[in-house]
């Protein structure tokens, strides 16, 4: 694992530890951990494909229009 | 092989009902003794609708007395999975922590079916919160492990689970699942099954439980294809309470123009799949071959599972987010259940933006790959039926890939599994046709041409007589 996936994993790992420690046991910290590394290089994927600025989501939003009177 | 009415497709049912042969009451009455005397032995029911179902009937049989005949699904009875609002009737989305949940509303499906007569008898098994946080075993279900019909040591597939064990078992003649990634055709695939996940926004979800509002699609499971399409066609259409429905109204037409159907074939896609699922699809292509010319085609490289992936985590993750919040995930049965969500609690927005932004290139390029073709072919899925008690991916660990249901289930695309044959051990496998959006016909009919050719579909497992009484 590369020092900079290693940091992000870190960082990830405490947000989670902060927010749900005290209901997590440290076996179950150490599965969020694998998960957590399973997101990540999922994560990486995505960010190895170059994108343009005009690469928009793929998802329409519609405005809700005013119901006729 | 069987003759049992219980086993004839709705095609076949409704023609009796139609012509008063067959009773609507005693139909219903039939299938509701087997899904309180069969249902149980494989954990594939949650709540049988009696009175519901009862009442039913009755008006359906009133109706076509007085001459009234509503159409196909008139006088058929029918089962949901239990993420499907039924009014005033427990709606469990398979999890303890909601076993008691009623909704005072019908889902715009059940509304639907209601409609067109069909008689609901059965709110049917699943996986909890169809398996939203990351289950990796059978028994992650608040009703026990779906056990499959066709050995009950092994697993029916999830997570419309029950959806498809009773289909199997001729507990009813159809059955509605979901699918956000796999929950239609992996008990489509395991327990021998036709299952039809239609392309992304053809069926309304209002009402029913949201995993991940940009992959959830709700579809039949049948005896055969051609009763995929007669479901479908009932339960298509727009609805104004699912704004993701499309305009368009959806027509079953089982009689193609097309003389010759063209098949591709991703790369690979059998590689690595268990020996007798990939020596049973290659059979199943050279029946295929018969009806459509079969090439081999390639996908662009671009990381289509973590694609999907990423955007089901993430929306997963804010559709339970007051569940996760409240702790409620440590009251569900699986292990892995209690801490899966935790991990999407830390996925970056830019990430789950990215994913979606390479969504839309993943559909162009998808779409330009299958052009030339009418439907895709893949193994439904790339394992049989599992053993009940051991975790589903540590069972040919190798056969975990699933492109083709990143792309199916990303790209909104439609899918229908058939049953293509038998392991040694009496296990069902499948074939899928993957095709275009919105185009649900032409996989329909060629999964109706392969049916034509072939009898797998006919062949039911060893289920004993429920006792009178």
């Amino acid at each position: 694992m590369s020092d900079e996936k290693r940091r992000e994993l870190e960082a990830r790992l405490r947000v989670v530890a902060d927010r749900y420690g005290d209901r997590l046991t440290p076996e179950e910290l150490e599965e969020v951990r694998k998960a957590l590394e399973a997101n990540l290089d999922a994560a990486n994927a995505l960010r190895s494909i170059r994108l343009g600025n005009w690469d928009e989501p793929f998802s329409v939003f519609k405005p809700v229009r005013r119901r006729r009177v | 092989m069987r003759s049992d009415p219980l086993f004839m497709p709705v095609r076949e049912l409704s023609k009796h009902i139609k012509s008063g042969r067959i009773s609507p009451v005693e139909l219903t009455e039939l299938y509701l003794r087997r899904l309180e005397k069969i249902g149980p032995s494989y954990n594939s029911v949650v709540t049988v609708t009696r009175r519901r179902a009862l009442r039913q009937a009755r008006r359906a049989e009133k109706e076509m007395e007085a001459g009234n005949y509503r159409g196909l699904l008139h006088g058929i009875p029918y089962g949901v999975k239990d993420l499907i609002a039924t009014k005033g009737i427990p709606t469990s989305w398979g999890a303890a922590p909601f076993k008691d949940q009623v909704f005072d509303y019908d889902a715009a499906v059940v509304k639907k079916l209601d409609q067109a007569g069909a008689i609901l008898c059965a709110k049917l098994a699943m996986i909890e919160l169809a398996g939203g946080m990351g289950y990796r075993q059978p028994f992650a279900s608040f009703t026990g492990p779906p056990r499959n019909p066709w050995n009950p040591d092994t697993w029916t597939g999830g997570s419309s689970s029950g959806s498809g064990a009773a289909v199997v078992a001729g507990l009813v003649p159809f059955a509605i699942g979901s699918e956000t990634w796999g929950s239609i055709l992996s008990p489509s695939n395991n327990c021998g099954v036709a299952g039809l996940r239609p392309t992304y926004g053809r069926v309304s979800r209002h009402g029913a439980m949201a995993l991940c509002w940009t992959l959830d699609k709700l579809g039949p499971l049948c005896q055969t294809a051609d009763d995929c399409g007669l479901v479908l066609e009932t339960i298509s259409g727009p609805d104004p309470d699912d704004p993701t429905t499309t305009d368009e109204t959806w027509t079953y037409k089982p009689r193609s123009t097309k003389k010759r159907y063209k098949v591709g074939v991703l790369k690979g896609v059998a590689d690595d799949a268990q020996d007798e699922v990939r020596r049973n699809f290659e059979e199943a292509l050279k029946v295929v071959r018969r009806f459509a010319s079969v090439e081999e085609f390639e996908l662009p490289d671009l990381p289509y599972e973590a694609i999907t992936r990423t955007i089901l985590n993430a929306e997963a993750a804010s559709a339970f987010d007051e569940f996760v919040e409240a702790g409620l995930s440590h009251k569900l049965i699986a292990p892995e259940d209690h801490w899966g969500p935790y991990a999407r609690t830390a996925l970056l927005a830019t990430d789950y933006l990215r994913a979606m932004r390479l969504r839309g290139r993943m559909a162009k390029a998808v779409a330009e790959a299958m052009e030339p073709y009418d439907a895709v072919a893949a193994p439904t899925a790339k394992k049989a039926a599992t053993p009940i008690d051991q975790e589903f991916r540590k069972v040919a660990p190798g056969a975990t890939r699933d492109v083709m249901g990143a792309v199916g289930n990303g790209c909104g695309l439609p899918s229908i599994g058939v049953p293509d044959g038998f392991t040694q051990a009496d296990l069902p496998t499948g074939i899928q046709f993957m095709g275009h959006p919105y185009d649900e016909n032409t996989i329909i009919n060629i999964a109706r041409a392969y049916q034509g050719l072939t009898d797998w579909h006919r062949r039911h497992p060893p289920i004993p007589e429920p006792k009178k009484g």
